[in-house]
């Protein structure tokens, strides 16, 4: 019955179809589209000379009012409605070839000067780029197709998707195997071959929802949160070293242990963006919200000697610009740091007010990637916890605040890198101030309002140094004169100073009556911070109390995080236009802003990264959700709706399903309130998702690349998947979460840089089989196998990894240590558990593997290598041992055999692909 | 063979017959039943059609098949580098460029006019002036100057062309390092040798077609950064092979398993691959065969092709080489190796060339002459070596730093050094490159009479890079690729080529 109505409902809709297609014949004869035909002509023949870059004769095509503008012709470029008075279109059709455009090149055809002459009479119609145009509700195409097939499982994906197989005369395939799904949807969700429970539970659940309840398991299980994790630290660029030449390590686990944990949480994405951009600025921030700002003390910090730590400052703002950008707006923009977008409406200047927002935090390359947050644990902990109780009770709250966030973050201190006017003094290896024999140095403008006290962590080995600190000169007021005495080295030491007030320049002198040689050190200086009394005087326990704080300063049991710190007005920093982007050619001061050409700045946002977070998570703007859901997509499908993730601009390439993107993007922000889990559900329980990924001759002819989405994605898996799927399957992989990074096995060799020290110390128990994103990084010398299955080296944010397939990859799954430990205990496992029945075994071990039975050509593959192996281990005692790698009951040619066939298994391109 | 010399003559033959037997190899491949094995095998990725991708050269780049050897933008003088990069920055002052003023103003303040607006690494307030601390004399037929400290190179001086007033305006390892070989002083570009490969494909099915050789017993200060890929794909980073230790890493087998049972092991899979492709019909099913397929040959040809020990005689006496261990000289010898086998391009990193004077192993009197001997001796039979085997035309040679020397002694934080040393400087410094279309018995270049700054021939690492880019074929502005919306090149917006030094 239902039959009838639909193809009524088809028929008025391909009337009224049929109508609006003729009317539009009518009434727009050959409308012209900027975006997609005229601005790609312009990006292509013109924008090279007449754009952001080079702006030839004064005139540009990049901007509409710049392209009506008169060029140094003195004509205007684009007359609308009158191409015959557009200077434009006549330079087009001229024969003197030093007049026609484009200059000296191949003249324009005819009909793409028609075009230009049409769309200029049509009014020269300057639409904005698609994704700078807010996000706006999407209709769901329904109607005459829809009513022909009917509505399958699944959702409104589908239609988006079907609409455009439609077009494409492609049809969709059937929805996958059970196990196929399972184990997709498993290694998407969790990155994981789903628990044995799961999985059991999910293929004997017969309920039609079976598939749905068995997504929102996988969502809650902890390694959901893992997983997206592991996503997240190449665009965080995460590393547990500094970067450069030294490459020293780095502490900063923590945040992405906070990522795992947000996840897990569903955090939603706004709340999720804004603490990692500005969690130090929300009001009264935790612990947890300044860990999140170490997303973007990610950047590499430069120790080697003789760098200019300015530089490398710069350099880190520039990235955590760009960064922010490519990763969470979707916008290359690295570009406007040297000049105007060449395609894209961001002018130069704009990309120095954006860089403003980020340019006032406290980190200035120093050695010690200050400023830290610091955890006290342990015996210091309970200090802490003591010491805060005692604040509360005795001083005002003003005055506690002032201690307790003195202890979290050591700010504001003033970093002795910063000094000037040497005298007898340098920098030491480029890092700290040395004053030597009568030796002085000046920190500039510091704010000595109400202080009477200065804290430093120093370093002094002589017994009778003194130090002076005198006002604007080496001779001016002296607030202090001491005598330093020596002690452990790097400790810190607190001096009275005379109360002055006022912003002033700070000297410091050295002196010692004892020191013969000019070029000795006399003492060291890492940061300064200019303070007042401990608060409480006279109250019970204030001796304890200043003990409980002095301990804590040089507190052992301490976790540090670099994190973000807003400078405090008196050190705030100003910002600058960098002509053709070089930081030595600063040019006008500008002040934070984001680009006209998006959404406006909310009204009540201050103007700092708080308010940054504000606008980008603003339902207006145009690029953050879009550039989140249209990641998550690729994650799962292997590319974007639009294949560039990192570029939505007019250079990127185009989505193949816009409106979808809008529709999800739509979705996310206004009916998900920016739940990521809820988002990845309404994907993957998409038909569209579900359906097989086999592709026969036809298929691969009319899409090879899968763009039109006729079948579901097949792709190779990421490195840290494929290192955990084996480690998972074999039964070794370590649940442990969160900590510092391990350092599983790895070759010799591979960590050698200059100047330091620092050893891969192979983890003990456990730690050797952790999931992949709690290995060690150290920047130059990543983790070979993940290098070579296309990981990132974590120097600068990578948007989406390049899949490759090469011989390294062959040899690190046949060979690499930890696939070989996975072999052994994966076939331990299954001779232990069935006895010696090798055919059982190699079968048990395939379906373990692939999540699916053996069929029969693959097992008797398999059988043959099996026998072939267990006579040469019957013939070899040695070869046996060495194969199995334990002494005892494995140690026989049937073990060894099968860890040879558990190891070919572990390379099968279906183990390795999620099909 | 053993240590037996083999006639030169006949190594020739051996070597074009298997070259034609290669040639033939391949065309059969691509005509027979091996086409399709071979196709995929040649075709590294999947990368989806990633980014559209300006034409390399003539041949237009097609993204599944990364290494299929392509044509460059025109005929090529060179067909493959061997680039002999000193991290550190050896003295150009001890090396290559005779300042015998500079012997007279020895332990003189340096005038005020040298240090104004200028920055150094460590040099503090006014330092003095350093005389060379090796003797120089005049050598070959094309009579340039070559410092005592090389006395091999004097007599290949002939060969080589030296460029002596190159300029960088990087002062730190790592950056300069990476300005050198990536075209930025920041990490994240693509290096030279990743640039080659992406435009000229690999030669050699059994063989990475860029590698790289360290010794000196450290990376480069700007780690593998100088020889990664960057923003293109993967498959054309630097393959690090190792004379200690497997040579490519994961390369052996595990023990206990030996080439046979690889072989089952490696067929089983393939065979059940080919089930997977059956099944689902994706090409990158075929690619993975293929690709373990090159595994398995390579885990022979990498180790052969790696190891010296099977060199005359005569040969190791040329180098003066050594079986076993690392050291520059067995690298040297070792890329003669790479590039007869078709290797496009073969980076060599020796570490400890950093002569600040603040220990006697790191000063240009004594730490630099013991240096220098470890390379003197390999670089020059390397042009000879090159030359008899009719290969030196074909191959770029290149020898330097990522800048130079100062001509002041260097005073750490404004103290005298204890030691006789130099620090970095990046005004003018020496580079020389042979073969490949290089004028020979040459010098480009000079500077002022203490080797402070250039007086003419200055050129940039940019000019050195287009120069290196030309002689394989390249015309360096076309050489691009698309990344963050902009297409990008070795040379950034940069360089033109020396033409002053090519033949």
């Amino acid at each position: 019955m239902s039959v009838p109505v639909r193809w009524k409902y088809g028929l008025v809709a391909l009337l009224i179809l049929t109508a609006f297609w003729i009317q539009s014949f009518v009434l727009f004869p050959d409308r012209v589209d900027f975006n997609t035909e005229v601005k790609p002509l312009f990006n292509k023949k013109c924008i090279s000379c007449h754009g952001g870059v080079r702006k030839k004769s004064d005139y540009s095509l990049l901007f509409r009012h710049e392209a009506l503008a008169s060029g140094a012709s003195g004509r205007p470029g684009i007359v609308p409605g009158e191409p015959e008075n557009s200077e434009l279109i006549r330079r087009l059709t001229l024969k003197d070839e030093e007049e026609r455009m484009p200059y000296h090149g191949e003249p324009l055809s005819k009909e793409e000067i028609g075009l230009l002459e049409r769309w200029v009479r049509q009014g020269a119609k300057w639409d904005r780029h698609w994704a700078y145009e807010p996000v706006r509700p999407v209709k769901v195409p329904e109607g005459f197709f829809q009513g022909l097939f009917g509505k399958r499982d699944g959702n409104d994906i589908d239609l988006f998707v079907r609409d455009k197989l439609d077009e494409q005369d492609m049809k969709p395939s059937d929805e996958a195997d059970r196990r196929t799904l399972l184990r997709r949807v498993s290694l998407d969700l969790t990155g994981l071959p789903a628990p044995e429970g799961i999985a059991a539970t999910f293929l004997a659940d017969k309920r039609p929802d079976a598939y749905e309840r068995l997504v929102d398991t996988l969502l809650s299980l902890p390694s959901y949160g893992e997983r997206w994790t592991s996503t997240w630290l190449d665009l965080a660029r995460y590393a547990d070293s500094k970067g450069y030449e030294r490459d020293g390590e780095r502490f900063i686990w923590r945040y992405r242990d906070w990522l795992i944990k947000a996840f897990n949480a569903d955090m939603p994405y706004d709340r999720f963006l804004t603490e990692q951009i500005a969690g130090d600025l929300v009001p009264n921030a935790t612990d947890e919200q300044y860990i999140a700002t170490a997303f973007h003390r990610n950047t590499m910090t430069n120790d080697e000697g003789g760098t200019e730590n300015e530089e490398f400052r710069t350099a880190a703002v520039i990235d955590r610009v760009n960064t922010t950008w490519e990763v969470l707006m979707g916008t290359t923009f690295a570009c406007v740091q040297c000049h105007s977008h060449p395609y894209d409406p961001f002018l130069h200047e704009e990309y120095y007010r954006f860089m403003a927002f980020f340019n006032n935090t406290r980190d200035e390359d120093t050695d010690g990637d200050y400023p830290l947050l610091h955890e006290y644990r342990g015996g210091d902990s309970l200090r802490h916890h003591r010491l805060k109780t005692w604040l509360q009770a005795n001083v005002s709250a003003e005055e506690g605040t002032r201690i307790v966030e003195f202890l979290r973050t050591r700010q504001p201190s003033v970093n002795s890198l910063t000094a000037d006017r040497f005298i007898n003094s340098e920098l030491a290896d480029t890092k700290w101030l040395a004053l030597r024999q009568n030796g002085s140095a000046r920190l500039k403008g510091i704010d000595l309002s109400r202080k009477n006290r200065i804290l430093t962590k120093m370093a002094t080995w002589r017994k009778d140094g003194v130090l002076r600190i005198t006002l604007d000169s080496i001779d001016g007021t002296e607030i202090l004169r001491t005598r330093l005495t020596p002690g452990e080295w790097w400790r810190h030491v607190e001096f009275p100073i005379m109360e002055t007030g006022g912003v002033r320049d700070v000297y410091f002198s050295y002196h010692s009556p004892t020191l013969k040689n000019p070029d000795e050190n006399g003492a060291m200086f890492d940061w300064v911070h200019f303070t007042t009394d401990f608060p409480g005087a006279g109250r019970e326990g204030r001796d304890s109390a200043m003990a409980w704080f002095k301990g804590l300063l040089d507190a052992k049991e301490v976790v540090t995080t670099p994190v973000m710190f807003e400078n405090p007005g008196w050190l705030g920093r100003k910002t600058f236009v960098f002509d053709k982007g070089s930081w030595l050619a600063p040019k006008d001061e500008v002040s934070p802003g984001v680009p006209a050409s998006l959404n406006p700045f909310p009204n009540d946002a201050p103007t700092n990264r708080l308010g940054l977070a504000r606008w980008m998570t603003d339902r207006e703007n145009p690029l953050t959700a879009r550039t989140m859901v249209n990641r998550m997509w690729e994650q799962l499908f292997g590319q974007g709706l639009a294949e560039t993730v990192e570029d939505l601009g007019t250079q990127g390439i185009p989505p193949t399903h816009r409106e979808l993107l809008d529709h999800l993007a739509w979705k996310f922000m206004y009916e998900m309130d920016w739940s990521v889990k809820r988002l990845l559900r309404y994907m993957v329980t998409s038909s569209t998702y579900r359906q097989g990924s086999a592709a026969d001759a036809e298929a691969l002819r009319k899409d090879p690349y899968n763009r039109w989405l006729a079948r579901g994605p097949r792709i190779r898996l990421s490195a840290e998947q494929i290192r955990d799927q084996a480690l998972a399957v074999s039964g070794l992989l370590s649940p442990k979460m969160y900590g510092p990074s391990v350092m599983p096995y790895q070759p010799d060799g591979i960590w050698q840089s200059p100047y330091n020290d620092e050893a891969w110390v192979t983890s003990k128990g456990e730690d050797r089989h952790r999931r992949a994103l709690y290995t060690h990084i150290k920047r130059t010398g990543t983790y070979p196998s993940f290098m070579s299955f296309d990981g990132s080296s974590r120097e600068v944010c990578q948007s989406r990894r390049i899949r490759t397939n090469t011989p390294l990859q062959a040899l690190t799954t046949l060979n690499d240590t930890v696939f070989l430990e996975s072999a052994r205990h994966l076939a331990f496992r299954h001779v232990s558990q069935r006895g010696t029945e090798s055919g059982v075994a190699i079968r048990a071990m395939f379906e373990r593997a692939c999540g699916r039975p053996m069929d029969d050509r693959s097992r008797m593959a398999m059988e043959r290598l099996y026998n072939e192996a267990l006579v040469r281990f019957k013939r070899d005692g040695q070869g046996t041992c060495e194969m199995v790698g334990v002494q005892g009951a494995y140690d026989n040619p049937e073990t060894a055999a099968m860890v040879v066939v558990a190891n070919a298994i572990l390379n099968l391109d279906e183990v390795l692909t999620k099909s | 063979m053993g240590a037996t010399r083999k006639p030169l003559h006949r190594e020739s033959l051996e070597k074009s017959l298997e070259f034609t037997t290669r040639r033939h190899f391949l065309r059969e491949c691509r005509t027979g039943l091996g086409m399709m094995a071979m196709g995929s095998m040649l075709s590294g990725c999947d990368w989806l059609g990633s980014k559209t991708t300006t034409a390399a050269g003539p041949d237009a780049f097609d993204p599944s098949q990364p290494l299929a050897p392509r044509t460059p933008h025109r005929l090529a003088k060179a067909r493959s580098v061997i680039y002999l990069h000193m991290a550190g920055a050896p003295s150009q002052l001890e090396l290559f460029d005779y300042k015998p003023e500079l012997q007279k103003l020895d332990g003189q303040a340096c005038p005020a006019s040298f240090l104004e607006g200028k920055k150094f690494a460590f040099i503090r307030g006014v330092p003095k002036l350093l005389g060379p601390a090796a003797g120089f004399r005049r050598h070959g037929e094309s009579g340039l100057w070559v410092s005592e400290l090389l006395p091999h190179f004097s007599k290949v001086v002939d060969e080589v062309s030296i460029l002596k007033a190159v300029h960088t305006d990087q002062f730190n390892h790592a950056p300069a390092q990476l300005l050198m070989h990536c075209g930025t002083p920041r990490l994240g570009r693509p290096s030279m040798g990743s640039w080659v490969t992406y435009g000229l494909g690999s030669e050699n099915s059994n063989l990475p077609g860029f590698i790289v050789l360290t010794s000196g017993g450290r990376n480069p200060d700007a780690g593998k950064s100088v020889w990664g890929s960057g923003f293109l794909p993967s498959v054309y980073q630097g393959v690090q092979c190792r004379s200690e230790g497997e040579p490519v890493l994961f390369l052996d087998n595990p023990a206990g398993m030996d080439r046979d049972l690889r072989k089952a092991s490696i067929e089983a899979i393939n065979e059940v691959n080919r089930v997977s492709h059956g099944e689902f019909g994706d090409p990158e099913t075929l690619s993975r065969i293929s690709q373990y397929e090159m595994a398995f040959r390579m885990q022979v040809a990498v180790p052969e092709v790696m190891d010296i020990a099977d060199e005359p005689a005569y040969i190791h006496e040329l180098y003066g080489t050594k079986p076993g261990g690392n050291s520059l000289a067995n690298n040297i010898l070792l890329a003669r190796k790479l590039v007869e086998k078709g290797v496009r391009f073969v980076q060599i990193f020796d570490w400890g060339w950093d002569m600040h004077g603040t220990s006697s192993n790191e000063s240009v009197d004594v730490g630099l002459r013991s240096k220098s001997a470890t390379v003197d001796r390999a670089m020059s039979a390397l042009l000879l070596d090159l030359k008899q085997r009719g290969l030196l035309d074909e191959t770029l040679v290149v020898w330097g730093g990522e800048f130079g020397r100062t001509p002041m002694q260097e005073n750490r934080e404004g103290k005298q050094n204890p030691f006789k040393g130099r620090d970095h400087h990046g005004e003018a410094f020496c580079l020389w490159m042979a073969g490949g279309g290089i004028k020979k018995g040459f010098s480009h270049g000079e500077t002022d009479e203490i080797g402070y700054n250039p007086v003419s021939g200055r050129v940039s690492v940019y000019d050195v890079q287009a120069t290196i880019l030309d002689r394989l074929g390249f015309d360096h502005e076309r050489l691009t690729y698309d990344f963050q919306g902009r297409a990008f090149r070795l040379t950034d917006v940069h360089g033109s080529v020396i033409r002053e030094v090519v033949a």
